[in-house]
């Protein structure tokens, strides 16, 4: 089985934000994870890896040089092999963008699965998973939570979550999945797996090396611009609410409920 | 060009989803700024019937009913909007940042090369086309993007971004017959839904939430029925549903579901940041905490500081009052 595995590195959610003054660009405290959802990706690929040990399991993120902390990360949790594209020249505020390098990528390096994470936590977009299978012609299972390889290796049977309850697909490979919480526990990597992740060498890929032509990932291809950054409103403080009994406290937050907030 | 606007209906049991008439509200909004047109786009089998529901909210209804449309997949029903698309060459097309949502916009995004921004909360004029309020890093920075408009732009929204008005449009339905094959490496085996009249924990106006605080899974029923009298739904903390009290589905927070209710209380939640991130756009939070040090406090806007336990059945008490006046 030949698995391929979308990460992305992301601000820790404790990560301290700061709006420049100009309002144009962010600081960005140097706290990165590889964000929560690709986890259950990368444990994923390990687990069929184990049942299928003729597997190989490759990650790429496009970004900075400082992603190469998320890949081996990955590597530490049981990947074989890791790329690092190069996000420099690219749009990278446009998931189209991303999603048009990544197939690339997938398109050059061939694949019966890929993985994903369900969305990042920075942008929330939940975009590249979709957007990657569309581009590459193959089927997609968004936010699953089972997945079984059948026997024959060609097709696998999965379970995600869609409105009100679970959906039960059968795919034919090649595929995309995007992972979420609930679909396996991540592992925490043997100290023999650092030690691994750590020797790894990730090359470095210019997206134009990839079969593409330059004007679709550029800086300028992006469809989407940042006007602005903004703090979110801040609530005032809260206000306690006193009584002497229950009753009356409750009695006297319905009342600000009712009058004050108006959401009663 | 007209600057025209689809909006993607969707349906729960029969229904149209609250989301949904949120976006045709503020779709209308915008298509009158642009004196263009609002489509409401009704996807499905035998659903004709719902386009009355809508009609009043949309200038025209554009409706595709076949048998292969009764339930979502994203093969069908971009194929569906690919040919609509193409016909009606709309500026843009807004849908809920749902589960369909969003397992479809970024799939007919990609096909038709279009730009799309996701789980937005708010969008208004900008130099003759729109801007996009998105928030990012969990509600950390509230961000405003505008997509060019060389092709068509799809976007999202949380639900409960928008009101819903009441409007008296009696939209002209249009039936347009569109075949859209299945993917044939794709084959449903089955779904299973819980079938309850409960609104969506996405769309619920009330959410009362319960964390690590409520002890056990039995003392879960309190707050349902504190729900059921508000119309509203149970939330959980993470470390609720990783005790297994509750269902993942029920999870409130950065790992969990986004929601954003007109009132939202918790009940022995701590407010960690992770749990913020997935609520702090609610229009009002009330915490109660026994610990008055709690971090919800610095969230809420009122706070009880005491027993869960003892608070709990006065506030039903009190909630079933309120509800029998009006
Ligand atoms: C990557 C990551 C993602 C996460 N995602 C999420 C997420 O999506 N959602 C989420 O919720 N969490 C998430 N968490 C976990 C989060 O950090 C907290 O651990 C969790 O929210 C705590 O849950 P809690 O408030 O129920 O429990 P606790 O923190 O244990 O708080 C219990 C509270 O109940 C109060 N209490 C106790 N007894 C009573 C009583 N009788 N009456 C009133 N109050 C009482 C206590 O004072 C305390 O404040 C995530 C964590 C990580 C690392
Ligand atoms: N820059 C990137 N490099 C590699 N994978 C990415 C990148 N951005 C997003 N992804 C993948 O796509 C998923 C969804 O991201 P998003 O669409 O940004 O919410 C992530 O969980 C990653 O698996």
């Amino acid at each position: 089985m030949n698995i391929l595995i979308f990460i992305k590195q992301v601000a820790d959610t404790e990560a301290r934000i700061i709006i420049k003054s100009d309002h144009q660009s962010l600081e960005i405290e140097n706290k990165y994870n590889m964000n929560f959802f690709d986890e259950f990706a990368v444990e994923e690929a390990v687990r069929i890896k184990e049942k299928n040990k003729d597997s190989q399991i490759t990650v790429c993120t496009i970004g900075s040089q400082k992603a190469v902390e998320a890949l081996r990360t990955a590597i530490a949790m049981g990947a074989d092999r890791a790329f690092l594209l190069d996000g420099s020249k690219a749009a990278m505020n446009d998931p189209l963008v991303i999603s048009k390098i990544l197939a690339a990528f997938a398109k050059k390096e061939g694949f019966d699965m890929i993985f994903c994470g369900r969305q990042a936590i920075d942008d929330e977009s939940a975009n590249v998973g979709a957007m990657a299978s569309e581009l590459l012609g193959v089927p997609h299972v968004s936010a699953i939570l089972k997945l079984e390889v059948m026997d024959d290796g060609k097709t696998v049977k999965v379970e995600n979550e869609i409105e009100g309850g679970r959906g039960i697909f059968e795919v034919t490979l090649p595929a995309l999945f995007t992972t979420q919480k609930g679909l396996n526990e991540p592992r925490v990597p043997l100290i023999t797996g650092v030690m691994k992740a750590m020797k790894a060498s990730i090359p470095l890929i210019d997206p134009a090396t990839l079969d593409m032509p330059q004007e679709t990932f550029a800086a300028d291809a992006s469809r989407v611009t940042v006007l602005s950054y903004e703090s979110p409103q801040e609530r005032p403080p809260v206000k306690i609410i006193e009584g002497e009994t229950p009753e009356e406290k409750v009695k006297n937050l319905v009342k600000a409920l009712k009058e004050d907030a108006k959401v009663l | 060009m007209p600057k025209d606007i689809f909006v993607f209906v969707e349906l729960k049991e029969g229904t149209v989803r609250k989301v949904s008439l949120e976006l045709l509200s503020k779709g209308k909004e915008i298509a009158d700024c642009f004196s263009s047109t609002l489509y409401a786009v009704l996807i499905g089998h035998d659903v004709k019937g719902i386009a009355t529901s809508i009609q009043p909210y949309s200038d025209k209804v554009i409706v595709v009913e076949n048998e292969g449309l009764a339930d979502y997949r994203w093969d069908t029903y971009t194929g569906v909007f690919e040919a609509l698309l193409g016909k009606y060459k709309p500026y843009t097309v807004l849908g809920g940042s749902t589960i369909t949502g969003k397992d479809l916009f970024p799939r007919l995004a990609a096909r038709s090369g279009g730009a799309i921004v996701s789980d937005a909360v708010g969008i208004d004029l900008h130099n003759g086309g729109v801007k996009i309020k998105k928030p990012l890093f969990g509600g950390k920075v509230i961000s405003w993007v505008t997509c060019s408009d060389d092709s068509v732009i799809f976007i999202t929204f949380r639900p409960n971004s928008f009101g819903v008005e009441k409007r008296s449009l009696n939209g002209e339905v249009i039936e347009e017959k569109v075949e859209a094959p299945k993917d044939p490496k794709m084959n449903l085996l089955g779904a299973e839904k819980h079938v309850s009249e409960a609104v969506d924990l996405q769309e619920a106006d009330f959410i009362i939430c319960g964390g690590r605080g409520m002890k056990g899974p039995e003392n879960f029923q309190i707050l349902e029925e504190i729900a059921g009298i508000m119309g509203g739904r149970v939330g959980a903390s993470r470390a609720v549903v990783d005790s297994k009290w509750r269902e993942y589905e029920d999870q409130v927070g950065k790992s969990g579901k986004t929601v954003s209710p007109k009132l939202y209380i918790g009940c022995g939640v701590s407010g960690a940041l992770h749990h913020t991130m997935g609520m702090d756009t609610s229009k009002a939070i009330v915490a109660i905490n026994k610990d008055p040090n709690a971090p919800i406090f610095h969230y809420a806007d009122y706070g009880i500081v005491d027993d869960a336990f003892v608070i709990l059945p006065a506030l039903r008490e009190a909630l079933k009052k309120t509800k029998e006046e009006i």
